[in-house]
């Protein structure tokens, strides 16, 4: 599936998936290609029937794939980012008055950024848990759980350290105390089942460019009970077009303006695509290739590696002796292997692990080959050992 | 002496992911060349890995600019410190400029160098002034 490599050039090997997954399953591509092949089928707001119907179809193979409905309480967005701005921002203007919000050191900047910025406005006080041993526990969350908290944010899998919180444990704890939990899921869904019957969220974020194998632009978020958010966007939504005030209904209540019909007919191939090869196979492949590319790494002086047991399929990884940017320069220039260095827009996780300098990322899906491991492991080495006996002839 | 400059073709600029400085990234019309390097070490410390692939280089100058590249390659990634970013654009322009002039070109660039350097010390307030 990848392109063809340049005269002289190594087949691309792509190990950047916690980014964007790639390749895409070919079903995938050929369902985006029909989707704008066809006149839209916006119900509604067009008078043409007989085209297909992706938000509701896409809707409906998310609540199967989440085990939760109903379907309409799965909100679209551009993205995870777009979804926990949606949702943060909505938690606290219905609020109306300050309140303690709860996250912790594992999150990307898409949770970190919008809760420190309603910190800066005076709208919460914010408590940051730290993880022990890759993970964030409920011990951590209730030591830090008071009286006035009314949210805690937090990741499901770490985009570092691949790790996986237990949030069926929190979010049963944080339900007892009616305090709503907000779970950035953009690093399990696609990867390990999630089943949101069994789990008392108070939303579920997720995003289809990852795991879930659709294309850039598309995510969204499961809510049971949308009163808790206010919205903060209004717009057309091809219903009650007569008032001026926007409609209450799920889910047009969180979505306003056209759809992105590829992007959503891409997340609907993308469910399809896992629910054929089965999660549980994909997990257990990307357990292997993250168990090939750790143990030799393992093997290798001169690497630190920042998670020996990962959930997901996420290794975080230096090189002693050579910066990690220049790693990443180096195996995406001289050996056409595709990683990910600097701080994942996850700061405060590398503020713990290597100082805040960053590190190289690989992230690897169901599509990454034994081979592709052998390749890149062995191109890791020769620049582990090359920066090996540049240090030693200084 | 050789007097054919190296031309840059194309630049791609970009922010650095830890802490959001400049980065571009040039097509050289030409590969960069062990000479290139030997003129180089003139100005900052350069760093080479030859057992790899091709044969890696970077280039680092405290305040002002790292390079990174490889030998051979017409391709090359140039990062500008962020403090005096403004001040240092168009230092990689100058290596190129006043690499092939030999000597005189390292005394011209030098004398460049210290004019930035004074300038440097006025914005941050600082009689320090800067090692290579």
């Amino acid at each position: 599936m990848n392109p063809e490599p340049q005269e002289g050039q190594s087949p691309l090997i792509y190990l950047n998936n916690a980014a964007t997954s790639w390749p895409k399953p070919p079903e995938v591509l050929q369902e985006v290609t029909d989707c704008l092949r066809q006149s839209l089928h916006e119900p509604g707001r067009t008078t043409g029937n007989g085209s297909m119907d992706y938000p509701s179809s896409a809707r409906e193979a998310l609540a199967a794939f989440f085990h939760v409905g109903p379907p309409e309480h799965f909100v679209f967005t551009q993205n995870a980012t777009d979804a926990l701005n949606l949702l943060i921002h909505g938690f606290a203007k219905k609020a109306g008055v300050p309140f303690h919000a709860i996250t912790t050191d594992l999150e990307h900047n898409s949770v970190l950024r919008p809760l420190t910025t309603l910190e800066e406005e005076g709208a919460i006080t914010l408590s940051i848990v730290p993880f022990t041993d890759n993970t964030v526990s409920l011990a951590a969350i209730k030591k830090t759980v008071s009286p006035e908290t009314r949210l805690v944010v937090m990741t499901h899998g770490s985009n570092v350290l691949g790790s996986v919180q237990d949030i069926k444990l929190i979010a049963e704890y944080l339900h007892a105390n009616d305090i709503f939990f907000i779970v950035d899921g953009a690093q399990t869904a696609g990867h390990i089942p999630v089943d949101l019957a069994d789990i008392p969220v108070g939303a579920f974020v997720f995003t289809g460019h990852k795991a879930l194998f659709g294309i850039p632009g598309i995510g969204g978020f499961f809510i049971p009970e949308p009163d808790a958010i206010v919205i903060t966007r209004q717009g057309g939504t091809g219903t009650d077009s007569r008032e001026l005030t926007h409609p209450f209904e799920m889910p047009m209540r969180f979505e306003a303006g056209t759809h992105n019909y590829p992007g959503i007919a891409s997340l609907y191939a993308g469910i399809r695509f896992i629910n054929t090869v089965g999660l549980g196979e994909i997990e257990r492949t990307g357990k292997d290739r993250t168990n090939q590319f750790i143990r030799e790494l393992k093997r290798t002086p001169g690497i630190t590696t920042y998670n020996e047991n990962p959930d997901l399929p996420v290794v975080s990884f230096d090189i002693a002796g050579i910066d990690n940017h220049e790693v990443g320069f180096i195996l995406a220039r001289a050996y056409n292997i595709i990683m990910r260095t600097g701080l994942h827009c996850a700061p405060l996780v590398h503020e713990r692990i290597d100082g805040g300098k960053g590190c190289v990322r690989a992230s690897f899906s169901y599509f990454t080959t034994n081979e592709e491991i052998e390749t890149a492991t062995a191109a890791i080495r020769e620049v582990a050992e090359s920066a090996d006996s540049q240090v030693r002839s200084d | 002496m050789r007097w054919q400059r190296v031309r840059i073709l194309k630049s791609v600029q970009t922010k650095v992911c830890v802490d959001g400085s400049l980065m571009k990234e040039y097509v050289l019309d030409e590969p960069l060349t062990g000479e290139f390097l030997k003129f180089l070490e003139k100005f900052g410390t350069v760093r080479s890995l030859e057992q790899l692939k091709k044969p890696y280089f970077s280039f680092e100058k405290e305040q002002f600019i790292s390079i990174k590249g490889f030998v051979g390659d017409c391709n090359v990634e140039v990062r500008y410190k962020k403090e005096c970013q403004d001040l240092v654009a168009d230092y990689f322009h100058l290596l190129l400029f006043y690499e092939r002039e030999g000597e005189p070109g390292i005394v011209k660039l030098k004398g460049i160098e210290e004019s930035i350097r004074d300038k440097m010390k006025v914005r941050m307030g600082s009689s320090d002034g800067n090692s290579r």
